[in-house]
């Protein structure tokens, strides 16, 4: 008689060679890539759980659903900051535990609000606006590689990301609604935070996490107007809130 | 990720650097009867004063004066008809003519010499625009392709022609054009999938046959399942092969598929990165083919394959571009592309191999249908040996050497070949793989091969 082990994978501990994979951060990662990719590792950090980051032009392909980042761990691939919490969670590791329902409820809406508002005026912005995808993105975009590929490659990028916001009702707007939607966004987000350290209670929460990593990523990425920051730096709670995760989270190494 | 290169099949029977075709498989041999009535001819001095081509349409001139140059020099009858004839051979390659009739006359006319001839090619054109329906047989995949062709377009044997191929493994559309030029020379250029685009330029330099080529990929590789390993992950996106090729090849085998003798030699040559594009190494690889005929109709035939890839300018060689080992066209009794470095169970291909086989091919035991469809089958027995593997190459020449000898895979075994038109053939083989090492797929017992190019 042969008796076969099986093992639950998702119940193996954090392993300590997790890494987390990225486009190149000098040339080649764009605002809204570099905004989600924070977002999840603040999160990681903020459960405690070492990852290593590495940066590869073809991160965007490597990822299983296309999108960055995504996290190797053991023998799994994850992408996207939901998933990513929904496989920490399944580890034990959790930062949600001790939220009862309608406080998840409202976690979860204001996640969605910051998806649906921050996330998209970010693709539009970098996309949609012509002087910054000509000056910014598109250079960007293609930098690793070579003529013809990266033209090609770069305008295909843009013609999906147009596509994509014509789908969903932003096709229409001109850069000065975006800009309003914005501000819109971090008023109902300062709203919320109130003199409070972090959205919930004393905790960080996987919404503290998501919300640094986009706030922080237009704080201090450079683009052809300063309008977008100057919209998020009128809000100087969110200002503060931005500087203490920097400096509990990630000042101890460098980021 | 898929690897195999697909060979195209020509209605007209042409020479080609794809078909691997001789010229002389097409000549009859001559009547060998009379020796009297042959000696009287050949003593009778002739002289050709014209040659004429009749039924030129859009063919223009001067393209024909080359192929039929040869005819004037004939001294005597036996060598006019000889000349003829492999000059209508030479027509009839440029795949302009549908047919071409030789006619030879004694010369009339004012400036008639006594001993003058006449040659007369009486020749139809092809029609502007042809469609054709072919099935391909390439390296265990098989396709429909659907083609349209232009040929002779501008008046000199130019070819346009657009295919479209629908496979079991992939479908594809292609543009290609073709000119032949004067003195043996020929010009292509095609294009296939809005991915890759080729220009090449073939000729003969004595007995050698010469390709220099030129082409540019866009190659995007992605993984296929969920479950890809890491390895092989790391590969996906995009690149940008752009690479300069020169291949020399002699044969002077009497058949492609199954050769009684001769030996075939090619060796091709690939360097990527210095025309443009992501992709920079060199590659080398070789193929080496011997030939000979055995007691009672048997051959017995020896191959050896072997390449290398050097990466240049320090970075990492790509998947797409190493070379893969085993299945039923190289080593048998292995998986497909399943000899050598593998991640969880996918094989990631090596920077250098070596192959061997050596093969005794016998008629079909007591010889059915000897003369007719059992001429298409052999039975044969094989041994195959080979490995691959990457290098480190700080190591130096020696230890690669020395890598490439250790834990060998070699199989031996026995099946039936059937040989499909002059260009592909069908095995199937019993096999018994050895010196398996752990991580190789082996297929032991039958297995079944279709395609080109066989170990």
């Amino acid at each position: 008689m042969v008796c076969r082990r099986y093992t639950n994978k998702a119940a193996e501990p954090w392993p300590e060679n997790a890494t987390l994979y990225q486009p190149l951060k000098e040339d080649q990662i764009l605002l809204s890539d570099c905004a989600s990719s924070l977002a999840v590792q603040a999160y990681l950090r903020m459960c405690g759980l070492p990852v290593q980051v590495f940066c590869r032009a073809n991160a965007e392909y490597m990822s299983p659903s296309g999108k960055i980042p995504f996290i190797h761990v053991g023998n799994q691939v994850v992408s996207e900051l939901g998933p990513i919490v929904q496989f920490t969670k399944a580890k034990g590791h959790s930062l949600s535990d001790g939220l009862d329902d309608v406080q998840r409820a409202e976690m979860k809406a204001y996640m969605e609000l910051v998806n649906n508002m921050l996330l998209t005026a970010e693709l539009y912005i970098q996309w949609c606006d012509d002087s910054t995808a000509t000056e910014i993105s598109r250079p960007r975009y293609s930098s690793p590689y070579s003529w013809p590929l990266n033209k090609i490659l770069a305008y295909q990028k843009q013609w999906e990301v147009r596509r994509k916001m014509n789908a969903i009702g932003w096709g229409g707007k001109t850069l000065e609604q975006v800009y309003e939607d914005v501000s819109q966004c971090c008023q109902a987000l300062s709203q919320r935070l109130g003199t409070q350290s972090y959205f919930f209670n004393k905790q960080p929460t996987e919404l503290d996490a998501l919300v640094f990593g986009h706030l922080f990523t237009i704080l201090t990425t450079r683009l052809t107007s300063t309008e977008l920051a100057e919209r998020v730096k009128s809000y100087s709670n969110l200002l503060s809130f931005c500087r203490r995760i920097e400096q509990t989270y990630f000042e101890d190494k460098s980021s | 990720l898929y690897l195999s290169s697909v060979q195209s099949l020509d209605p007209l029977p042409m020479h080609g650097r794809d078909l691997d075709v001789h010229p002389e498989d097409f000549m009859e041999t001559p009547d060998q009867g009379q020796d009297s009535k042959q000696e009287i001819l050949e003593n009778k001095d002739v002289v050709v004063q014209h040659v004429n081509i009749q039924g030129l349409g859009r063919t223009k001139e001067d393209l024909l004066g080359y192929e039929i140059s040869d005819v004037f020099h004939a001294k005597n009858l036996i060598d006019v008809m000889k000349r003829a004839h492999v000059a209508r051979q030479r027509l009839l390659r440029l795949g302009i003519f549908k047919d071409v009739e030789v006619l030879i006359d004694t010369s009339e006319g004012t400036d008639a010499l006594p001993n003058g001839l006449d040659v007369t090619f009486e020749v139809t054109e092809v029609k502007r625009l042809t469609g054709s329906y072919n099935t391909m047989v390439g390296n265990n995949e098989g396709s429909m392709v659907l083609g349209l062709k232009l040929p002779n377009m501008l008046g000199r044997a130019e070819k346009l022609t657009f295919q479209f191929s629908y496979g079991t493994k992939e479908t594809s559309y292609g543009l290609s054009f073709f000119k032949p030029q004067p003195g043996h020379f020929e010009l292509s250029m095609e294009t296939e999938c809005q991915s890759n685009i080729c220009v090449s330029l073939q000729f003969p330099l004595g007995v050698t046959n010469h390709t220099l080529k030129w082409e540019g990929v866009w190659r995007e590789l992605g993984c296929l399942a969920r479950s890809a390993s890491f390895a092989v992950r790391e590969e996906s996106g995009h690149s940008l092969k752009s690479a300069l090729s020169h291949t020399v090849s002699v044969d002077s085998r009497n058949s492609a598929i199954f050769p009684s003798r001769g030996a075939l030699l090619r060796i091709n040559q690939e360097l990527a990165g210095y025309t443009g594009g992501d992709a920079s190494f060199l590659k080398e690889d070789f193929e080496l083919q011997l030939n000979r005929r055995l007691f009672w109709d048997s051959v017995l035939s020896a191959s050896l394959w072997g390449g290398m890839l050097y990466p240049i300018g320090g970075q990492a060689s790509c998947i797409a571009d190493r070379f893969y080992l085993g299945g039923p066209t190289s080593v048998r009794g292995f998986g497909m592309y399943s000899i050598g470095p593998q991640s969880e169970g996918d094989y990631l291909g090596g920077e250098a191999y070596w192959a061997g086989g050596l093969h005794l091919y016998t008629p079909l035991p007591f010889r059915p249908g000897k003369g007719g469809f059992g001429d298409l089958f052999r039975t044969h027995f094989f041994l195959n040996a080979g490995n691959l593997c990457n290098l480190s190459y700080g190591d130096g020449p020696r230890a690669h050497l020395q890598k490439l000898a250790e834990c060998i895979r070699w199989s031996y075994g026995a099946g039936i070949v059937l040989r499909l038109g002059n260009i592909a053939r069908l095995e199937l083989n019993y096999c018994v793989p050895m010196g398996v090492q752990s991580g190789d797929r082996i297929c032991d017992g039958v297995q079944f091969g279709a395609g080109i190019r066989f170990l």
